[in-house]
């Protein structure tokens, strides 16, 4: 993994009200480690299992440390810290570093950055904001769309109509995610993240119209950044109907990220509201990740009505 | 395996005896359909003067039935025969299970 300061900074900024103190020259270093230390013990001179790949955070306790050495002893300690490659340094509470600190970062070409937020939430957030900047992603192409709190990708062989099923649900009140290219986010807690390309998103593309933009057709109800993935809609010509499950009991999955998403295949003939049969998979999909599965506790209830007429 | 009046183009029929423990419940009733469905023929399923469309899965299930109950199919089109075929052999198998 790598992650570069400046990639680092872009995203948490806002956040985290990030101020860059000194080194702005020199945010290409890279970050290599998700987590974040606290380099206390490194500042006393012990180096073992030092963290120097990750972000190195001064709080309260580096400061007040820092305070009570001899200025040519701080000097000495912080050069030991620097050269030890580390990445970058932020300080929090805002507090401003001591003069031999911003020297040593020179010196090394390390960028200190400073936030107002206190130690421990900084850590907290800031492992997060690692961890979903490391996350391995997936461009897909297919149409994602969020349906009541449930987010389903159509994908489907060009010209089938997920564009067209997209609109027609956005105008039943249902939000754009992203159309035609979905790039995918496996977080740390397991769930894929589905959200547009920065470049294309809230834009559809329609034939016979053009490019769109959905915002300002529908309003800002109308989209959606970033959706959890719970439902795959593959749409797929109606040729033989023999292929398709018609009971809903033999649940099929595809793989994405390393995870299993529950796929449906749908056949798209003509007459048939695609749109309408994708708003109520999504809502069947709600209801069985509530525990309720109809085809399974319909299928029960028969079996047990026949095997007890078959035994009279 | 083959009774039943049998020209290219009329209705014939077979009777069957359901084998499997479950009877048809929803997966027995799937497969039967999807039988069902390889073949142009319109293919009906009778039970007790019941009859319903052997594609229908949700009519397949209203007709209950259990193991142990005899159900006449009727096919009628050009490869009504082997549809009959088809099912019957399905039926034997007990739907792979048990």
């Amino acid at each position: 993994m790598s992650v570069q300061v400046s990639q680092f900074f872009e995203q948490a900024r806002e956040q985290f009200q990030l101020e860059i103190i000194s080194g702005a020259e020199h945010m290409e270093k890279s970050i290599k480690e998700e987590a974040l230390n606290r380099p206390g013990l490194a500042l006393t001179g012990f180096f073992q299992h030092f963290a120097n790949l990750r972000i190195q955070v001064f709080g309260l306790a580096e400061q007040s440390y820092l305070k009570s050495l001899a200025p040519a002893d701080r000097k000495n300690r912080l050069a030991k810290l620097f050269q030890q490659k580390i990445p970058c340094v932020v300080m929090t509470r805002s507090r401003h570093p001591f003069q031999e600190l911003i020297d040593c970062a020179e010196k090394y070409r390390v960028p200190v950055l400073k936030t107002p937020m206190i130690t421990s939430r900084f850590i907290n957030q800031a492992t997060l904001l690692m961890e979903n900047l490391n996350a391995p992603t997936l461009r897909y192409q297919g149409t994602m769309i969020e349906i009541m709190g449930i987010g389903v990708l159509m994908e489907g062989p060009p010209g089938i109509g997920k564009s067209e099923t997209a609109l027609a649900l956005i105008e039943r009140g249902h939000s754009l995610v992203s159309d035609d290219l979905t790039v995918f986010r496996r977080e740390s807690t397991g769930a894929i993240i589905g959200y547009a390309d920065d470049l294309i998103r809230y834009h559809m593309e329609i034939r016979g119209i053009g490019i769109i933009h959905v915002p300002s057709l529908f309003g800002v109800s109308s989209i959606r950044r970033a959706m959890r993935l719970d439902l795959v809609i593959r749409l797929e010509r109606f040729e033989d109907a023999s292929q398709f499950d018609r009971t809903g009991l033999n649940t099929e999955t595809i793989e994405l990220l390393g995870d299993q998403v529950p796929l449906l295949r749908i056949p798209v003939a003509a007459g048939r509201d695609i749109a309408h049969v994708v708003e109520v998979a999504a809502l069947n999909q709600k209801l069985k990740q509530l525990g309720h599965d109809a085809a399974k506790e319909l299928d029960e209830k028969l079996m047990q009505v026949l095997v007890e007429k078959g035994r009279a | 395996m083959s009774n039943g009046s049998a020209s290219s183009n009329g209705q014939i029929s077979r009777e069957m005896t359901i084998l499997n423990k479950h009877g048809m419940h929803a997966r027995p009733a799937a497969m039967l359909i999807k039988t069902a469905g390889q073949f142009v023929s319109d293919i009906y399923i009778e039970k007790e003067g019941n009859r319903v469309s052997g594609k229908s899965i949700m009519g397949l299930l209203t007709l209950e039935m259990y193991q142990g109950s005899i159900i006449t199919v009727h096919a009628e089109g050009p490869d009504a025969q082997d549809a009959l075929d088809a099912i019957e052999e399905l039926v034997r198998s007990k739907f792979n299970e048990d």
